[in-house]
């Protein structure tokens, strides 16, 4: 179709301004606040250089300590959760997909269902499910004879990990069966069919068939959730507000701490900076591994 | 006697039930909890109130000053809306143009586009708050709403969609004289229906749940959304109270559930028609 170039650039333009406005120019800016001594409350001080960026990487500065601190916190709570998230969620999917027909979908929607609250209605449900003193699963454990004294899922390491594990997986799981279920369905049926017609049982088809017809979606899902667990904020901010301590605070809470009550703007941006950077590498890696195995 | 097959059916879907149990558990606990009295929340071993008081509903709604629910519903509703509609906007022209129209600078633009997609948003989230800190829109609607037009994952979908479906039905209406506004309103929007209702369900979920960056925004109690303001209360001085706790989660998580039950059967279909190759 043939239409003067204004025109189809007229299409594009609203987009732009909305991109230019809210993601190139605090993009930009954002590697130029890193770039100096910025506080919050008062603007622009110097041009440090990458000074921000080595005091936060190396030397002894109470900056790199609350760096490497929430990015420890935060390569504890990937370690926890992502397993689950895309194991977990591969089972779910391939229970439903065995279900009776008629039932599927009540099966497919439940487990979805919770994917669509918000972290703050996981973060108060599950306080008041765990809470030491008052909490739903104190109190039956107690009755039931299994303890006698209360579990402090919320307040004690190492059960805080669960607790936020346990949230984390009812929250998100179900988004990644939902992927893995359109995979599943994605697969020829002929292949099957063939299979059957060899004598293969279940778990023979399953590995030989089902699981390299996903290999693909099981890589973008893997790729996806270490990036999602790896911006953990909303569970670690309400449910453990960061502790016992401060050792669930994660590296977004941390960045977050610096720029609202240490007021250092320039400091923080740059640790955004970094992460941003961590978490492309992740995307890059995830992206040469699945490229590497589809050569072989 | 029994098939094998179908023992294997009835496993199944005892094991699938126990999970669904599991998986409903906290929604009960929720709407359970939220019509128990005070003393009953804290030391109950069942789920299933002793006595139903309505009791945390009414104080929820009462305390206007700590809790002004309604209006937190209403800020909700016109931030979800108008960002929804901004974004499946700015990206339905957009994506068109990209896909079917030469459009100058193509290349640069798409380019652009996809550093948008891979560069994660927490780089560009806290010098966007400072903008909006130094230009005086923080507790404003703004800031909530204006950034859903930058999203690119959108455009993205619509894009891909549109790659893979003919054109001809465009190209025969365009030969018989039709403008590119009718082709678009008349001929693409109808096709990439089942993308915008997914991409809009997700877009709508995204704002209505949104935390980190709505908490930076936001500050003023009358000013927030239903998510940031059940956060707010959670971290506050409801320490000891579970069913007033759970009422104002069971007001903050209807209204999306609701959406949620009647886009279902759309989202799935989005689900396998977008789905990653």
């Amino acid at each position: 179709m043939k239409v003067k170039k204004s025109t189809a650039f007229a299409f594009v333009v609203p987009f732009l301004v909305f991109f230019m406005a809210f993601w190139v120019i605090p993009f930009v800016y954002g590697l130029y606040i890193s770039l100096h001594k910025y506080s919050f409350a008062v603007g622009r001080q110097e041009f440090v250089g990458l000074k921000n960026y080595a005091r936060i990487l190396a030397g002894d500065s109470i900056h790199k300590e609350a760096f490497y601190l929430g990015m420890g916190n935060t390569i504890k709570f990937v370690i926890c959760t992502v397993p689950i998230l895309v194991l977990g969620s591969l089972a779910l999917a391939l229970i439903v997909n065995e279900l009776p027909e008629k039932v599927k979908k009540y099966y497919r929607a439940v487990y979805f269902a919770s994917y669509s609250v918000s972290v703050t209605a996981v973060a108060s449900t599950f306080v008041w499910l765990m809470k030491g003193n008052g909490g739903y699963l104190n109190n039956l454990m107690k009755k039931l004879g299994l303890i006698s004294e209360p579990i402090y899922w919320l307040e004690k390491e190492p059960f805080v990990w669960i607790t936020l594990t346990v949230a984390t997986i009812w929250w998100t799981v179900g988004y990644n069966m939902m992927l893995y279920i359109s995979a599943l369905n994605e697969i020829d049926e002929q292949m099957y069919e063939a299979a059957r017609v060899d004598g293969g049982g279940y778990w023979k088809t399953l590995i030989y068939i089902t699981l390299p017809n996903i290999k693909s979606t099981f890589y973008f899902i893997l790729m996806t959730t270490v990036i999602a667990s790896f911006n953990v904020y909303g569970q670690t901010r309400l449910i453990t507000q960061g502790g016992p301590g401060e050792s669930t605070k994660s590296v977004i809470m941390v960045i977050n701490s610096t720029i609202l009550t240490n007021n250092n703007l320039g400091i923080g941006t740059a640790m955004a900076i970094l992460m941003g950077v961590v978490i492309l590498i992740c995307t890059l890696g995830q992206n040469w591994l699945t490229r590497e195995r589809d050569n072989l | 006697m029994m098939s094998k097959k179908r023992l294997n059916t009835i496993i199944l879907v005892f094991v699938a039930s126990v999970i669904a149990y599991l998986f409903l558990l906290p929604f009960i606990f929720m709407v359970f909890t939220s019509f128990k009295e005070l003393e009953d929340s804290l030391t109950a071993t069942s789920l299933f109130p002793k006595r139903w008081t309505m009791e945390n509903y009414v104080e929820l709604f009462r305390n206007t000053n700590s809790s002004p629910v309604v209006r937190w519903l209403g800020n909700t509703v016109l931030v979800t809306v108008t960002g929804t509609a901004l974004r499946l906007s700015v990206s339905t022209t957009a994506a068109y143009a990209l896909s079917r129209l030469d459009v100058p600078g193509k290349k640069f633009i798409v380019g652009g586009l996809v550093w948008g997609m891979a560069i994660p948003e927490i780089v560009t989230l806290f010098p966007l708050f400072y903008i909006f800190k130094q230009i005086g829109m923080i507790n404003t609607y703004w800031p909530l709403i204006l950034p859903s037009g930058s999203g690119v994952m959108v455009i993205y979908y619509i894009y891909t969609f549109l790659q893979d479906f003919p054109m001809e039905l465009e190209e025969a209406a365009y030969l018989d004289g039709a403008s590119i506004m009718k082709i678009l309103r008349y001929i693409v929007l109808p096709s990439i229906r089942p993308v915008l209702v997914t991409q809009g369900f997700i877009t709508f979920l995204g704002l209505y749940n949104n935390f980190l960056w709505s908490s930076l925004v936001v500050n003023q109690t009358k000013m927030q959304t239903v998510t940031l303001g059940l956060a707010t209360l959670t971290l506050g001085e409801n320490d000891n109270r579970p069913g007033l706790m759970m009422a104002a989660t069971v007001v903050a998580v209807l209204p999306v559930l609701l959406v949620f039950l009647f886009a279902n059967k759309y989202i799935v279909r989005g689900f396998t028609r977008s789905g990653i190759k």
